[in-house]
């Protein structure tokens, strides 16, 4: 308790003014909350910007300078949506995302499970091995995967995007799994084993819905940064028709001249998913970061 | 403190271990040593198999792509050739000092990456820790602000780069808001990304601005744990606001500083996709950061032999990686 005996040797407190200190409360009060909402602006404000541009027609945009559209148009997304290939591109993400998350629930459930509760020969190597991978930067593996995927045929396809999205994910998901596991109860699988059941009934039965809310965070954290994947989708995929949103947003910010009503109606698409995702399902999120970041 | 770090999987090995002296089956007492032996096997065997998907998936596109690339460091390739070149250390050696056509540039990119990686993580600190002492004393709509704050790490992406591109242009919103507020002078005719002078502070703060929601929110978890008592006892001492807190809660959540500053500067070393979608590396190689020029060297040189090298730049990061790690293990250790 150093940091007490420290405060203890300050200034003795100064005579107190009911009516100074009230005013001061207030206005202190008043000066948080500017302070506050600006940063909100702050935060908010490119996104202000993106809705603005996708309410502008073509010539509004270029005029540029205001933020509220002095003709709000829908036309502006709908063409996006439908003539510049989104909805495509759309269900191309869709696909993507669902696939990985699935299959990241699903093997890291499993070795979630073995680490916490089953007792194996290995255990401790493969853990650390799997923690390792967290400090290997993902531009070292990005060649590899593309060359290895490339003698695989499986370079392009949606299955060759899954894997190394799946795999990357490993560390976070094995730890947060391998937490929520251990946290359940030891009595409640002796005495299912006692009564006969096996393994993996034990696993899907009890554990798994006991640990409902750690495999929504897991579902949350793996499904935001696949949606979002630029880096390695840009280098896999090279048929427009697997394209997901970011290289449909690509191709049309490397047009000669950026129509930017356009693309910032595809960058709307893009974000708004992932935006009513995080806002009804906060609550897991916030819980898994903190969780993360401290392991 | 109960925000000290500590790594899940150590507790949940620690958890394991401690029933590892597993208690006899009850009412077999008997035939406990056979039936202990006969169910080790089995878990065992379950662990395994419960394991093998992971593990499979990690031979292939880890480990495999980890060696394949380590190799591939020590070689010359242009991705087509049917044979590598071993070069030995010859991809660092260039890459470091040897060859005048990469050394200069990795060096320029190295002191671009040096620049983010002081700059972001000591301005990440510097707004994210009073923002959350600031929205911690806020009662009301203290939920509804955190979910704002966050807004731009959950869409982090392609998507939010081109809009922040959008209003640093020339004629955007950026240079238009000055303008309005009287503060011309300031605004970039080129564009913020386009003035060389003012494009790698522009990224620096864009990359900041993506920095700060965990920040803040790790500071914020960390002030909820502080004992109120602790306060009340700087209040009751005479401490005022700024005091109680530049003294007394910014020693508390010291550990937290810690870990923002070493995850942000991880990420500046190794992170370039808002480096690659909204400059290139651009105006004249200006923004060009050692991530960046990995990437180039391995996906667009065409037929240019430089695969080796991009490796070879890649595992230089590692190591730079590695040891911020080794920094990081160290400094939180002597901290608790």
């Amino acid at each position: 308790m150093t940091t007490d005996t420290r405060a203890a040797g300050s200034a003795p407190a100064p005579p107190a003014n009911p009516a100074l200190t009230t005013i001061s409360r207030y206005g202190a009060r008043i000066v948080v909350g500017l302070l506050l909402t600006l940063y909100g602006l702050v935060s908010l404000y490119p996104f202000l910007w993106m809705v603005s541009a996708a309410f502008k027609n073509q010539v509004e945009v270029i005029r540029g300078g205001h933020l509220i559209p002095h003709h709000p148009t829908f036309a502006t997304i709908t063409h996006t949506w439908n003539e510049l290939h989104f909805f495509r591109y759309f269900m191309n993400s869709v696909e993507v995302t669902a696939l990985t998350v699935v299959l990241t629930l699903a093997v890291y459930a499993a070795a979630g499970y073995a680490f916490a509760v089953l007792d194996f020969p290995g255990r401790g190597f493969l853990q650390k091995l799997f923690v390792a991978l967290l400090f290997v930067p993902g531009i070292t593996v990005m060649l590899p995967i593309v060359l290895l995927e490339n003698k695989m045929g499986i370079l392009g396809t949606h299955i060759g995007l899954v894997l190394p999205f799946v795999n990357g994910g490993a560390p976070l998901s094995i730890l947060l799994m391998t937490g929520a596991f251990s946290a359940v109860p030891k009595e409640l699988r002796e005495s299912a084993r006692v009564d006969g059941a096996g393994e993996f009934h034990v696993f899907t039965r009890i554990y798994l819905p006991l640990t409902r809310p750690a495999l929504i965070t897991v579902a949350l954290l793996t499904a935001i940064p696949t949606w979002n994947e630029y880096l390695l989708t840009r280098v896999s995929l090279n048929n427009a028709n697997t394209y997901t949103l970011p290289l449909g947003l690509q191709t049309l910010s490397s047009e000669n001249v950026p129509h930017y009503n356009n693309l910032m109606a595809g960058a709307l698409i893009v974000v708004i998913p992932v935006v009513l995702l995080f806002l009804s399902l906060q609550r897991y999120f916030v819980n898994g970061l903190v969780g993360a970041v401290k392991g | 403190m109960t925000t000290a770090p500590r790594p899940a999987v150590a507790e949940a090995t620690g958890a394991g271990r401690s029933t590892a002296p597993r208690p006899p089956g009850t009412g077999l007492l008997g035939r406990a040593t056979r039936r202990t032996g006969r169910r080790r096997g089995y878990e065992a065997l379950s662990g395994w198999l419960f394991v093998l998907p992971a593990v499979a998936l990690f031979l292939v596109m880890g480990l495999y792509t980890v060696g394949y690339g380590f190799l591939l460091s020590f070689a010359r390739w242009n991705g087509f050739a049917p044979h590598w070149d071993w070069v030995g250390v010859q991809n660092y050696k260039d890459l470091l000092w040897a060859n005048p056509a990469y050394a200069p540039r990795v060096r320029h990119a190295a002191t671009h990456t040096l620049y983010v990686m002081i700059a972001v993580p000591l301005l990440t600190v510097l707004v994210s820790f009073p923002l959350a002492v600031l929205l911690n004393s806020a009662r009301r709509m203290q939920t509804l602000l955190r979910s704002v704050y966050f807004v731009p790490y959950v869409t982090s992406g392609i998507a939010v780069f081109f809009a922040w591109q959008y209003i640093l242009q020339p004629d955007g919103a950026v240079n238009a808001a000055l303008k309005t507020l009287g503060m011309g002078s300031l605004a970039q005719p080129q564009g913020w990304l386009g003035n060389p002078h003012t494009a790698l502070p522009t990224m620096i703060v864009v990359t900041v601005w993506g920095a700060v929601p965990v920040a803040m929110l790790m500071y914020l978890t960390g002030l909820q744990t502080i004992d109120r008592s602790v306060l009340e006892a700087a209040e009751l001492d005479g401490a005022g606001w700024w005091r109680a807190n530049a003294s007394v809660v910014w020693p508390l959540v010291r550990p937290i500083t810690a870990i923002v500053v070493l995850l942000n500067l991880r990420d500046s070393l190794q992170g370039f996709q808002t480096f690659l979608v909204m400059t290139n590396g651009g105006p004249g190689d200006h923004t060009n950061v050692l991530g960046l020029e990995a990437y180039r060297l391995a996906f667009l040189k065409d037929l240019a032999p430089t695969l080796g090298l991009a490796s070879a730049l890649g595992w230089l990061l590692f190591a730079a990686a590695l040891v911020l790690a080794l920094i990081n293990l160290r400094v939180l250790r002597s901290r608790t």
